[in-house]
């Protein structure tokens, strides 16, 4: 197993702060002043079939073949045609279909070349994910422990334009975590460690009372200090510990490895978490990125072998390439669908329904289409109550730029932007979705 | 302190009469004789305390005012009547003085070796050295520099041509529009640079890159190489500007720590490389090639948190001070290095060929882990509480892992390495853990262990071949070389900065050059072979690099960092008159010959000072502006009162006045000739006439004192234990072996080393098992 547990995160734990101060953040706000609202957005690579995906403008009465393992979700779907990722300039389109997704922004010149166009560098803004986490950070009532949580499934362990499209700011890429067990570890690291101490510091003072007999008097001063000591973080810790969560912390197979052909099961994992994260109210605003742009995944429990980047540059007459990338973003359909099944089953806490309730969640891609690699018709696609959208829609905005949908989505946060990344695709202003 | 005590009381006394504080007459007995009737039954003889009764002693360090008031108040706690007013007086004044206060307390329990806590930086050691024992051991080689492999690269392939591999002494390049090596083409090209960083001291580095392109960096890493595990990213480049990223690591000094350095440079105008740091006294500069060697090296697991100060009151950093944070930070830190092992479980099992998965294989782990950290094999029962109970019934192998490693790493057996001893004349482990921390501030290594498995640690010939041995590791040469910094007060001065007007170009530079001059200087003396104290003291020449021989107008010979340079003014005698030494006890504006005159006294001539009876300021602006420095001090330290210590302090301040507050040689202060010849009051209260650096070293050479000085300096910081408490006469015999060796500096560690390790006292024991009754 391939645990990345890494020197600088000693570091940063270490200061021992958060050890026992600020207890009450890790279990996130309490009182709720407001309606809870929050935000997924998930990615997936190298275009969809627009054939096979987007149905005619209007109500949604019929899925198709990708969307069809959400077809019990039909009528809280949103999906939005015809947005284009107008930004040009430097890198190539896989690379400004990714940096550029949720920054609406152009991307640096730098250094990265790509496999055509001009070499550049990250995006010169910040995403929407971020701008709405500083925007929900910034109020107590709104304020959770992480702010924003970013996932990953079967990302390549690198760091560049096609592999990041979540932005702290400008040249301040955000990398997803893609281990489970890592991301575990940071969402409930610190209580499982106070558990294991609560374990041992009681034994730790036996031990010292068993010493303390042995050794001389005037030496006997320190080793009890010391157990006093002790004593006292032992009932900080019981007393830390008392406090329950809402939902308790998932329970992970341990023996998954990190290697491609585990996907699925790492997918469902970092999906458990992500609820269980959001149910616990440590955070409100999460991504959740499978791959990257390019990304070359041997889908193998798909019965797939070639790459997946390759398959998506086969003509769309070639059958058989047709038929994989079917398959292939069916399933992604499918892992979506699970997601927003388990949100719809799992109870808003603290208000009536469900958190798919107070959920929106966004699947979309880097591209319209793979073989063509166009940034029109970039697959939008929405799922849950979040927002307050008009849902069971299919609407066409012919072209429209995508900024105007990042800016909706702040809107629909309260945020009213009057623009977002490249201001000169924000002149019309917010899509009307309500 | 004694008279103090009877002040007090005095005080005390005449206050509660005057307070009209008398009752009814009582026994009127000494209080003596009313604790004996009264006090004695619960509290012991002696205030030791009573088995079933109260069992604390009677030791603190509330005033007597205060020991008044609460026995008259609660004591005795069956009959609170029975003693009070003068009677709970009389009984507080005795029990102050006979037992209860710290004073008493020093003088009922003379000097002994004392159970401590390991200090700040020998926790650091010791944790890292534990953790690597179970991995790969690094050996530091001789080659410096980082092996550069040099690529063409083409379009998204960074290693498209190979061009060639050259070791590369420091990464400090500006290509500008050019290439890096024939052949390659400034379309785009790559350097892969590997090999080992070694840090000198150990303390916070700032680590930095500077690039026009693409630069990721590893450092120390434990993963697999990916970009995630980057210790700084600086790979996408923006516009062809320059990036500067950098971050800040704390290290062990004396390790290397693997490096690995990728650059690329693609469809970018200027090229550029630089790999800088800014060492724990250093300035920002290209990472020297010294401190770079083109071996690789095993990760080191570093404990980073943060520490508060160790105890420093009686002059050298001691594990006294048991407290919250420091209980705290050690747990927190215990905590942390359990998670770092456990995740790294898989490599350490490749590497080891266990199977750490396995119950089995864990446990032996965990008890390995044991027997180092606690210096010695546990006994079943300790087997049982450490690690078999953990994992009979845990719920999986990895939390029975992390119970028993957080136990023994939070275990007093771990933290008081004193503990680690065994009653009576000291076994093998206790010799080994007494001179891997003496010598290591650490853990015995796998050889030492070994030793004292098979029996051979007991003659002092054997136990001194182990000396031999540790001092040539590179954790000895640390731990010496912090000791000089601590005897020549090196860190008391770190914001070492002058007037620019009048010391233009003395800048940061050359204050870190400077301190980088005195080091090189100690440590070619301390570890030649004639390993001559006196050679520090006598020297006649100052290592200088070519920024500090233009400084200081020395014609510098070529090559080299530091080089041996006869001083031109001829006039410098060894730390006496070394510019680092002579600009850190001095004004930002003048010279001080007080600052110069204490501090030889005190660490290097060995005289006792007491505090100034009262304090006064030296205000330059006071002064007649045309009195010269020693004009100046004269007169400010003119009385009887003064002179007591300002004998001893003047002459020798005096005597250097010859050199400026940089350290350099001058004829004229204020436009008067110096006069540097005065009469210095020796210990046995004799006039000797100095004039020079010269002069004071040839007092310290011949003085007892002075050797003194330097004996206790290095006992302290080696042993963290006072002399007295290896006996009365263990001083003076460390000084007769010294003279004896010729001084020889490394000979007197490994005396120190060895006679610590043998230390035995047959009562001490007997003290231990038979409680005063």
């Amino acid at each position: 197993m391939i645990r990345r547990n890494f020197l600088r995160d000693l570091g940063l734990s270490a200061a021992s702060l958060p050890f026992l101060a600020g207890l009450p953040s890790l279990y996130g706000a309490e009182a709720l002043g407001s309606r809870k609202q929050r935000l997924i957005i998930m990615f997936t690579p190298n275009g969809t079939l627009p054939g096979e995906f987007w149905p005619k403008a209007g109500p949604l009465t019929e899925l198709k073949p990708i969307l069809k393992p959400l077809e019990k979700f039909k009528d809280r779907m949103l999906m939005l045609k015809g947005l284009s990722n107008r930004i040009k300039g430097d890198g190539d389109g896989h690379m400004r279909g990714m940096s550029c997704l949720l920054t609406g922004i152009e991307l640096l010149p730098g250094n990265i070349q790509g496999g055509s166009d001009t070499p550049a560098g990250w995006a010169n803004g910040i995403s929407i994910d971020q701008e709405l986490k500083n925007f929900l950070q910034k109020d107590a009532a709104t304020q959770t422990r992480f702010g924003s949580l970013e996932f990953g499934v079967a990302v390549p362990d690198r760091a560049d334009p096609w592999t990041r499209m979540v932005y702290a700011g400008s040249n301040k890429p955000v990398a997803p975590i893609d281990d489970p067990y890592q991301m575990l570890n940071k969402l409930y690291g610190q209580m499982k460690d106070r558990a294991t101490l609560v374990g041992v510091l009681d034994d730790v003072r036996d031990d010292l009372k068993k010493i303390s007999k042995k050794i001389s008097r005037e030496d006997q001063r320190a080793i009890k200090d010391h157990m006093e000591l002790v004593k006292a973080m032992e009932e900080d810790l019981k007393r830390a510990g008392d406090r329950k969560l809402v939902h308790p912390e998932p329970e992970l197979d341990p023996n998954i490895e990190l290697v491609n052909d585990n996907t699925p099961e790492i997918s469902r994992m970092q999906m458990d978490l992500l609820v269980n994260s959001m149910a616990n109210d440590m955070t409100r605003i999460a991504t959740l990125q499978y791959m990257r742009s390019v990304g070359q995944a041997r889908m193998r429990w798909l019965e797939v072998e070639e790459g997946h980047h390759q398959l998506s540059h086969e003509p769309d007459k070639n059958e058989d390439a047709q038929e994989k990338l079917l398959r292939i973003n069916t399933w992604f359909a499918d892992e979506l669908a699970y997601l927003v099944q388990k949100l719809s089953d799992t109870p808003e806490p603290g208000a009536d329904g469900s958190m798919l309730d107070h959920t929106t969640v966004i699947w979309t891609n880097e591209l319209g289409k793979g073989n063509s690699h166009t940034h029109d018709n970039i697959p939008f696609l929405l799922v849950g109550n979040g927002a307050g959208f008009k849902m069971g829609q299919c609407h066409d905005f012919k072209g429209a730029p995508h900024n105007r949908f990042l800016m909706t989505l702040a809107h629909s946060f309260g945020h009213e932007l009057k623009s977002f990344g490249s201001e000169k695709y924000c002149g019309d202003g917010v899509l009307q979705l309500g | 302190m004694r008279s103090a005590t009877v002040l007090l009381l005095l005080i005390l006394a005449s206050f509660s009469v005057s307070c009209g504080k008398r009752s009814k007459a009582t026994s009127g007995a000494g209080g003596e004789v009313i604790y004996a009737e009264q006090c004695a039954s619960c509290h012991g003889a002696n205030g030791e305390g009573v088995d079933e009764e109260y069992d604390e002693p009677l030791w603190g360090n509330k005033s007597p005012e205060s020991l008044v008031r609460y026995i008259h108040k609660s004591m005795p706690e069956d009959d609170e009547e029975a003693v009070i007013d003068e009677d709970a007086e009389a009984v507080a004044r005795y029990i102050y003085d006979a037992f209860y206060s710290p004073a008493a307390q020093a003088r009922n329990n003379p000097p002994r070796v004392e159970l401590l806590r390991l200090t700040n930086n020998q926790y650091r050691q010791s944790m890292s050295d534990l953790i690597g024992s179970l991995g790969p051991q690094t050996r530091i080689g001789t080659e410096r520099g980082l092996k550069g492999r040099y690529h063409n690269s083409e379009k998204m392939e960074k290693e498209k041509g190979f061009i060639g591999e050259r070791v590369d002494q420091r990464i400090d390049f500006d290509f500008g529009e050019s290439v890096p090596m024939e052949k390659m083409t400034q379309q785009g090209f790559s350097i892969r640079w590997t090999g080992s960083l070694i840090a000198p001291e150990s303390g916070e580095y700032d680590i930095r890159l500077r690039t026009h392109n693409g630069a990721l960096l590893q450092l120390n890493s434990f993963g697999g190489g990916g970009d995630e595990d980057a210790f700084i990213d600086a790979y996408v480049s923006t516009n062809n500007e320059l990036q500067e990223k950098s971050r800040k690591i704390f290290l062990l000094g004396g390790r290397a720590y693997p490096l690995h350095l990728q650059y690329f440079s693609y469809q970018e105008k200027l090229s550029s490389i630089h790999l800088e740091w800014k060492s724990p006294h250093g300035v920002w500069e290209a990472i020297p090639h010294e401190f770079l060697s083109p071996q690789g090296a095993a990760p080191v697991t570093l404990v980073q948190a943060n520490f508060s100060a160790d105890d420093r009151s009686r002059g050298f950093e001691r594990g006294s001070a048991i407290s919250k944070d420091w209980q705290e930070a050690t747990t927190f830190a215990a905590v942390d290095i359990v998670n770092h092992v456990v995740a790294n479980l898989e490599q350490l099992g490749r590497h080891r060929k266990k199977n750490y998965k396995e119950a089995k294989d864990l446990r032996e782990l965990c008890l390995e882990l044991a027997e180092r950290a606690f210096r010695r094999p546990l006994s079943e029962e300790e087997k049982a509480l450490f690690v078999g109970s953990r994992f009979e019934g845990a719920k999986d192998v990895e939390s029975a892992t992390k119970q028993s490693l957080l136990l023994i790493l939070t275990s007093p057996r771990f933290l008081y390495p004193g503990l680690a001893d065994n009653e009576g004349a000291p076994d093998g482990y206790t010799i080994a853990s007494r001179l891997a921390l003496t010598l290591w501030d650490s853990l015995p290594d796998e050889e030492l262990r070994e030793a004292a498995r098979e029996g051979k640690l007991q003659s002092a010939g054997e136990v001194a071949a182990q000396a031999r041995r540790l001092l040539k590791d590179p954790r000895a040469r640390i731990k010496t070389r912090e000791f000089f910094q601590e005897w020549l007060a090196m860190d008391e001065r770190e914001d070492l900065a002058k007037d620019g007007t009048l010391y233009p170009g003395f800048d940061q530079r050359i204050v870190a050059d400077l301190r980088g001059s005195l080091e090189t200087f100690v440590e070619e003396v301390v570890w030649s072979e004639k390993s001559d104290y006196r050679e520090l003291l006598t020297a006649d020449y100052l290592y200088l690099n070519p920024r500090l021989a233009e400084f200081y107008g020395a014609t510098m010979p070529d090559g080299g960092l530091y080089a041996k340079v006869t001083a031109p003014d001829g006039m410098r005698s060894g730390i006496f008159t070394h510019p680092y030494l002579l600009a850190a006890n001095a004004y930002h504006d003048n010279t001080s010959p007080i600052h110069r005159g204490v501090f030889l006294s005190r660490n290097v001539l060995g005289r006792l000072l007491k505090p100034p009876p009262e304090a006064v300021a030296f205000k330059n602006e006071e002064f007649d502006p045309t009195l010269t420095m020693r004009e100046k001090v004269t007169e400010l330290t003119k009385k009887d009162t003064c002179m007591q210590c300002h004998r001893v302090i003047n002459p020798i301040g005096f005597s250097l006045e010859s050199f400026d507050a940089v350290g350099r040689y001058r004829t004229e202060d204020n436009k008067k000739p110096i006069n540097t010849v005065s009469d210095y009051v020796d210990d046995k209260d004799e006039k000797v006439r100095v004039e020079s650096g010269r002069d004071l070293a040839k007092l310290a050479v011949e003085s007892g004192a002075a050797h003194r000085a330097f004996i206790t300096h290095l006992f302290h910081h080696l042993t963290k234990q006072s002399t007295e408490a290896y006996g009365g006469e263990a001083l003076e015999t460390f000084r007769g072996t010294f003279v004896e060796s010729g001084y020889n500096i490394q000979n007197l560690i490994v005396e120190i080393a060895t006679v610590t390790a043998l230390h035995y006292e047959e009562d001490e024991a007997v003290a231990l098992s038979t409680p005063t009754p």
